[in-house]
Formats: C-alpha cells, sequence, structure tokens
C-alpha cells in the first residue's frame, strides 16, 4: 500500500487534478471506496462546479457530508450557495456598520465586488480551509477537483494572498504609526462623520482593520501549512495516454513544486491493452506506448500507476473498488 | 488679568500643536487613501487582494473610505494643498 496515501500526521488530504474528462472523479472515488474498506473514516468532496462525484457513486449529493458506505462520506460543494451566503452575510454586517455613510452610495461598490475576478476561487480555497480545519473528524479527506487550470490557480492562491496580507499589514502599521504620534501631542481623537463620532484606533489591538488582517493571514498560512506538508498532503494526477494530457501534466507538476505541495503519484488512465493486435488501432497503441515511456523519463521520483481501458464504465462501489485496488496499491 | 494670560496660553499653545501635527496628518491621510484604493483596485483596474480579504476589511474601513473620497474630490487642487502647507501664497 503506498503510504502517502494514508494519513501519517492526523489526517490526510489528497487532491486528484488532471485535465477534463481524464477520470479524475472516478479515480478518487475508487480511491475512496478503497480506503475506507481498510478502515479509514474517509471524506471525498467534489469542488469541481460541474459536479458528477453523485453520478459515479449512483446517489444525489448535496453539501452536507452523506453516508455511502461503512466509513465512506461525500458531499459535493455547492458554490453558487457559497458564494451568495457569503455575501449576503457581509451585506447585513456592511449595512449595520454604514448606515450613516449612505452619502458614498456604497451599494454599487458591492454590486461590483459580487462580479469580481477571482471571487470563485478565493471561495472554493474558503470552503477548503472550512473542511481543513474540521479535519480532525477524519482519517482521510479526498478533494476531486475542477480541470487543472483552476485548480492550480485555487493551490497557489495561499502563497499569493499571503504575500497581499503582508503588504497590507505594512502599510495598516504605518497609519497606526502615524496615528499614534499624532495622538502623543493632541490626545484622543475622534472621527466625526453624518454627526456620530468613534475614536480613531491607534493601536495594533484595538486596531479592527489590523485584527482582521492578522486573522486572516492566521487562517491562509494554516492552509498553506497543510498543503505543503509532505506528510498531510499529496497530488494525484490522473492522465490519458496522450500527448496534450502528458503536457498539461508537467506544466501541473513544474507549478505545484514551485509552491512546494507535494505531488506523488501520477495515474495513467484508459490505457488499452490487447492481447491480440488490432491492426486498425496499432497507431494508436504506438502512440500509447511512446507517452508511457514519456512519462518515465519526465517525472522523477514520482510513481506512475496503470489503469486499464475496461470494457464497461466503472461505476458503481464493486466496480469502484476494484480500480482503488490498482491505484491505492495492495 | 491672569485668567486673560492663561486663556491667551492655552490658545496659543493648541495652535502650535495643531501647526506640529499638519504634516503627519497630511502623512496619514495620504497613507489611509493609498491603503483604501489598494482595496478597491479591481474598481479602477489594478490588480486586488484577495476579493474575501477586503469583503472582511470593509465593514471597518469607513474612516479610509471617507479620507479616499474626498481625496479624490480634492484631486485637482493637490498642489494647492501642499502649497498651503509650506505656506506658499
Amino acid at each position: 500500500m503506498r503510504e502517502y496515501l494514508t494519513p501519517k500526521e492526523g489526517f490526510r488530504v489528497l487532491f486528484f487534478i488532471g485535465k477534463g474528462g481524464v477520470g479524475k472523479t472516478t479515480g478518487s472515488a475508487a480511491v475512496s471506496v478503497t480506503l475506507s474498506k481498510k478502515g479509514y473514516k474517509t471524506l471525498i468532496v467534489s469542488i469541481d462546479p460541474a459536479h458528477n462525484l453523485g453520478d459515479v457513486f449512483e446517489v444525489k449529493l448535496n453539501d452536507k457530508p452523506k453516508q455511502i458506505a461503512e466509513n465512506l462520506y461525500a458531499m459535493e460543494l455547492d458554490m453558487e450557495k457559497l458564494i451568495k451566503a457569503y455575501l449576503k452575510h457581509l451585506e447585513e454586517n456592511l449595512k449595520h456598520m454604514y448606515r450613516y455613510l449612505t452619502v458614498i452610495n456604497l451599494e454599487k461598490y458591492f454590486e461590483v465586488l459580487r462580479f469580481s475576478p477571482g471571487i470563485e476561487e478565493y471561495a472554493t480555497l474558503e470552503a477548503i480551509r472550512e473542511i481543513l480545519q474540521r479535519g480532525e473528524e477524519w482519517d482521510i479527506i479526498i478533494f476531486d477537483t475542477p480541470p487543472t487550470g483552476l485548480t492550480l490557480r485555487v493551490l497557489a492562491l495561499p502563497e499569493i494572498a499571503l504575500i497581499w496580507t503582508k503588504k497590507l499589514i505594512e502599510i495598516r502599521k504605518k497609519i497606526l504609526e502615524k496615528r499614534r504620534a499624532i495622538e502623543n501631542i493632541q490626545g484622543e481623537r475622534k472621527f466625526v462623520i453624518e454627526g456620530e463620532e468613534y475614536k480613531l484606533p491607534s493601536r495594533e489591538e484595538e486596531d479592527p482593520v489590523m485584527k482582521e488582517l492578522k486573522r486572516y493571514k492566521a487562517e491562509i498560512a494554516f492552509v498553506r501549512g497543510v498543503i505543503t506538508n509532505s506528510k498531510k498532503t499529496s497530488v494525484i494526477a490522473v492522465m490519458n495516454p496522450e500527448m496534450l494530457a502528458l503536457y498539461e501534466t508537467e506544466r501541473a507538476y513544474e507549478a505545484l513544486r514551485k509552491f512546494k505541495i507535494p505531488f506523488n503519484l501520477v495515474v495513467v488512465n484508459k490505457v488499452i491493452e490487447l492481447e491480440e493486435e488490432v491492426p486498425r488501432i496499432r497507431v494508436k497503441i504506438e502512440a500509447q506506448r511512446k507517452v508511457l515511456e514519456e512519462i518515465g523519463e519526465k517525472f522523477k521520483g514520482v510513481e506512475l500507476v496503470t489503469v486499464p481501458m475496461f470494457e464497461e464504465e466503472p461505476r458503481g462501489l464493486e466496480w469502484l473498488e476494484k480500480v482503488g485496488g490498482l491505484i491505492v496499491g495492495d | 488679568m491672569f485668567e486673560n494670560l492663561k486663556a491667551f496660553f492655552r490658545g496659543f499653545f493648541s495652535a502650535f500643536k495643531a501647526r506640529s501635527t499638519e504634516y503627519l496628518e497630511f502623512e496619514e491621510r495620504e497613507l489611509e487613501n493609498v491603503f483604501a484604493l489598494v482595496l478597491m483596485g479591481s474598481f479602477v483596474g489594478i490588480p486586488s487582494p484577495p476579493t474575501t480579504l477586503v469583503m472582511r476589511l470593509m465593514p471597518h474601513m469607513v474612516r479610509e473610505i471617507y479620507v479616499m473620497q474626498r481625496r479624490a474630490g480634492e484631486m485637482d487642487d493637490i498642489f494647492g494643498e501642499i502649497a498651503a502647507m509650506f505656506e506658499i501664497t
């Protein structure tokens, strides 16, 4: 059994990445079935906006973990709902804070924020964080992700968010420094707007903006800590024996290495294995052989598993366990 | 007579205090303006920080947004403000 798929320090997080349609969902579902059969309490989460995890298990899933079999739970994140709930919470918060600031017409600003670029990625990251923070409830958490591009962006976010937060904290520190300097001479200062007045915060412990910045930084640092820890996280790339899929996996491999996210296994799915030669698909078989050869050279230190193309689509628990056995390695 | 003198000195010192922090307050406003602008970057087409972070900070940004709005309004007279500070008339 491959040790980077099982818990070592607390819980284990597995990300399945790959091009669209290569079999990420089937692969991740298969692994989840196999690991749960071995007695690990497993949660599989689909963060792909185009969900089809439920189709593989042949059950209807929602955004709460649902028990599929013993030790096996599955859920599908509802991004739309997540973003809506998030904005609603924010709006209420704002109405309370800005009730005397209607002059500025802030509603318009927030109308635009709703369509702000990247909001889906951030919502996804936020959802991953929430699941990871309650990670101790599970032995293994498996993420079935959207196609490579989006996933890489999400996995890169913690790093980028941390840089932003650090910069903002720097500016904020300067502002508070200035405020303290002025306060030393003039005494406590009040900020008056629309007849309401409140004290201008000048110390880090009392400034709500600074507090929020620090809280956010801690949350993001936690996610980054988990996904860059090779004792906790493994990324499994799924691909088909085709050149395009190989190129994409290569790029993902480079990107993940840059962000120090452990990449351990390549699953080559839908490999055609024939007992006798069929002349009509000889060219295809030849191309497939070439790709398999190249994979071996390209990914040093990464294990390789091939899953053959089956006569029927692997759906339902029995089939999944069979495929999962191949990937987990018995 | 003594009371008058006291009032005079109080007035004298508060004016002195106000003058002494003038530059600091200008700097403070500039920084607050920049802070708000960075968070609002997506409106003017510059890269902006994580949207979730921006949204979480917004409720606490009353003062900074107010400063930013005023700053934008006085944009055409920024030299006027600096000139006034250095008493160039």
